[in-house]
């Protein structure tokens, strides 16, 4: 769509079109051109308004001369990193890890501009070949090191049929104003079953752009959990698309946002086929002038019979000038289906907490496992044990005001 | 402990007023309970009888606009629900809150942790705790399927009032204020949660047991009955006073209360 008049360019699109154009991505370099970064007007953007977020883009990265170690140490692990957007060497892969490398983006192409950015500048992808019950956690540290660096990577993901993973990914760096653009593809052989969970740790002047983009087959099992607790604006766009029968997706996400945060998750899933469900939830808990965005659209195919899915977004607001923002969408085609959709916002029960203060708990402590409560449906299903304790970790963290 | 001491009652109630968005529900409570009697109240619906209850467990709901509550001679106005707690009240709720999410054995212990904290005493170990659970559950038949799940969420209402019991038990409060414990229970529950009240019944521990029915006090004999009418108490008595009100009803207090 070329709007009649050309829209006004700031420094950040000026910025980045040159690096689109110096990579050779003329395509998108040509669509930030004409249009801008997305406005309000463009619905997937409606909450994020990307041209007036985004003031300026920091230079590509180079290559990090030092990195700090993860911001998230999980038990266990078997971890892999990419640091400024290249691929680090790894340790020995466990059993049923082939580990590569592949060039260029990793995601399907559509119409969404950050998504057309992390296909044109990623020069490297990390790629994963998985097959059978793999016991250990694989993390994949992203990190972007050093002075304000603008970094696309990327990570393609295979899971064979019948085989089981947990996969972690964990972004983090220096406290610099990066812009991070980071793609995750992952597909689901038949009856696969995938928990994958992504945790933005970044520095509160860093922006977190996530694209995570899942296929699943007859059978597959997905459950997706994105944390965002950290970086001062933080996008998550999940794009799960149904394509066999039996197919299951949890999809789910938390924003944790304080003072002068901006944390949006924005979900897009397809169940292409008949005979699919899946279980959108995700929270957000709000401190200080902050704002929570959740966005969640169900796409049913028109031969799509039988979709069950519903989707939820409970916000937690635990001070009065926090804004949560919550957009369900349905587009259906097909008749005979089941979906649903819900929003609720609230502050913490006043009788649950006096509850808990008659029995001698005391305030901050009632108040912290009421919170701990709240988003143990979130938590609660990671059944890898360091994981979950380091995700518990991450929460009790940012209550007390860590991150 | 000195004879004067001794003395000093567990729950004394002077005169109380409290108000709620401008309604007063507690005009002029007056109220003694020495230590190790149980006391009963017994009023109809909406008489005030659970306002009373959360007043002492301090709700802040509620503004008290006169008078003065005593635990052990000390006023607890000023004090947080959480002190009051540690200080030895524990209230059992007419109807127990459910808190999806909150494990049933994490929030037990941080309850008796936290009043064993604020006692000046150390953290119950592991084992201990477990131990303490084990014999409060057996007592009450609180079984371990129902500790997995979170607090009190599914619990039928019986198995919510012997949850309460069984929470009282492990925390031997000093004062225990029972509301309405008998409700939604049938005969066998009742029976269950009366057993589990009187084993805690040890000549120290004081209890204010709240209801509008006779039946309860069949099974938790009281030393004093006392008659709640529109906010305070209009007459006091033995247990014989809790018969004669099933037998004539609350009548007779009505024109006296207003
Ligand atoms: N939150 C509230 N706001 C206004 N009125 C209340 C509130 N809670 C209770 N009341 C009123 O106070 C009176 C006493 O209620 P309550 O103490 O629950 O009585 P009881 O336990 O004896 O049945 C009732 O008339 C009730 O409607
Ligand atoms: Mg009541």
């Amino acid at each position: 769509m070329r709007p009649a008049f050309p829209v006004r360019l700031g420094i950040a699109e000026e910025t980045l079109i040159a690096q689109l154009k110096a990579a050779g991505a003329d395509q998108i370099a040509e669509r930030v051109t004409v249009a801008g970064l997305p406005t309000r007007r463009v619905e997937a953007y409606h909450y994020t308004d990307l041209k007036t977020l985004l003031r300026t883009i920091p230079p590509l990265a180079q290559p990090a001369n030092e990195a700090t170690g993860t911001a998230l140490r999980v038990a266990g692990a078997y971890t892999l990193s990419i640091v400024n957007g290249v691929v680090q060497n790894a340790a020995t892969a466990p059993e049923g890890v082939i580990v590569g490398k592949t060039h260029g983006g990793v995601l399907t192409h559509r119409d969404d501009t950050l998504v057309g950015i992390s296909n044109g500048l990623t020069k490297e992808a990390l790629s994963l070949d998985l097959k059978g019950a793999i016991g250990q956690v694989i993390q994949i540290d992203h990190r972007i090191e050093g002075e304000a660096a603008h970094v696309a990577d990327a990570t393609k993901i295979f899971v064979a049929d019948d085989s089981s993973v947990v996969i972690l990914e964990t972004f983090s760096g220096s406290d610099a104003a990066h812009v991070g653009n980071h793609a995750s593809y992952i597909a689901l052989g038949k009856n696969a079953v995938v928990t994958h969970v992504t945790v933005d740790l970044g520095s509160r002047s860093t922006s977190h752009f996530a694209t995570n983009e899942y296929h699943l087959g007859d059978g597959a099992q997905l459950r997706t959990l994105v944390v965002h607790a950290g970086s001062g604006l933080a996008r998550t766009h999940l794009f799960p698309r149904m394509e066999g029968a039996g197919a299951h997706a949890d999809v789910t996400g938390l924003n944790l946002v304080a003072e002068g945060q901006h944390s949006d998750i924005t979900m897009e899933t397809t169940h292409a086929v008949p005979h699919t469900s899946s279980q959108p939830l995700f929270k957000s808990i709000t401190r200080g002038r902050s704002k929570a965005v959740v966005q969640g659209k169900l796409i049913v195919a028109r031969d799509a019979q039988k979709t069950d899915a519903k989707f939820m977004h409970q916000g937690l607001m635990l001070s009065d000038d926090a804004e949560i923002l919550s957009k369900p969408e349905l587009e259906i085609y097909a008749d005979d289906v089941v979906c649903g959709h819900g929003s609720t916002c609230g502050k913490l029960d006043d009788d649950s907490l006096f509850y808990l203060l008659s029995r001698g708990i005391p305030k901050a402590e009632a108040e912290t496992m009421l919170v701990r409560g709240f988003i143990a449906e979130l938590i609660d299903p990671i059944e890898d044990e360091a994981l979950n304790e380091a995700l518990q970790g991450i929460v009790d963290g940012w209550l007390l005001g860590d991150h | 402990m000195t004879d004067t001491a001794a003395k000093t009652p567990v729950l004394e109630i002077r005169n109380l007023h409290a108000r709620i968005e401008e309604r007063e529900i507690l005009k002029g409570v007056n109220l003694v309970i020495p230590q190790g009697e149980v006391h009963a109240i017994m009023g109809r619906n909406g008489s005030g009888k659970s306002t009373l209850s959360y007043v002492l467990a301090g709700k802040e709901d509620y503004e008290i606009t006169e008078g003065e509550i005593l635990l052990n001679g000390e006023s607890i106005l000023e004090m947080e629900p959480a002190e009051r707690a540690a200080a030895g009240i524990f209230l059992a709720f007419q109807y127990p809150i459910e808190i999806p999410g909150v494990a049933t054995m994490t929030f037990l212990k941080a309850a008796i942790n936290a009043q064993r904290k604020a006692r000046g005493e150390g953290e119950l170990s592991t084992p201990d705790f477990m131990r303490a659970v084990k014999e409060a559950g057996a007592q009450l038949n609180v079984d371990s399927a129902m500790l997995k799940r979170p607090l009190n969420v599914g619990f039928s209402g019986g198995e919510k009032k012997r949850a309460e019991i069984m929470q009282m038990a492990l925390l031997k409060p000093s004062l225990a204020v029972l509301d309405e414990t008998d409700s939604g229970l049938d005969i066998d529950a009742l029976q269950v949660v009366s057993k589990g009240v009187n084993a805690l019944r040890d000549g120290k521990r004081s209890m204010l047991v709240i209801t509008h029915y006779q039946r309860l006090l069949n099974h938790i004999v009281p030393d004093v009955v006392h008659v709640f009418s529109d906010g305070r108490i209009v007459e006091s008595g033995d247990k014989d006073l809790a018969l004669q009100l099933e037998a004539k009803g609350y009548a007779d207090y009505d024109g006296q209360a207003a």
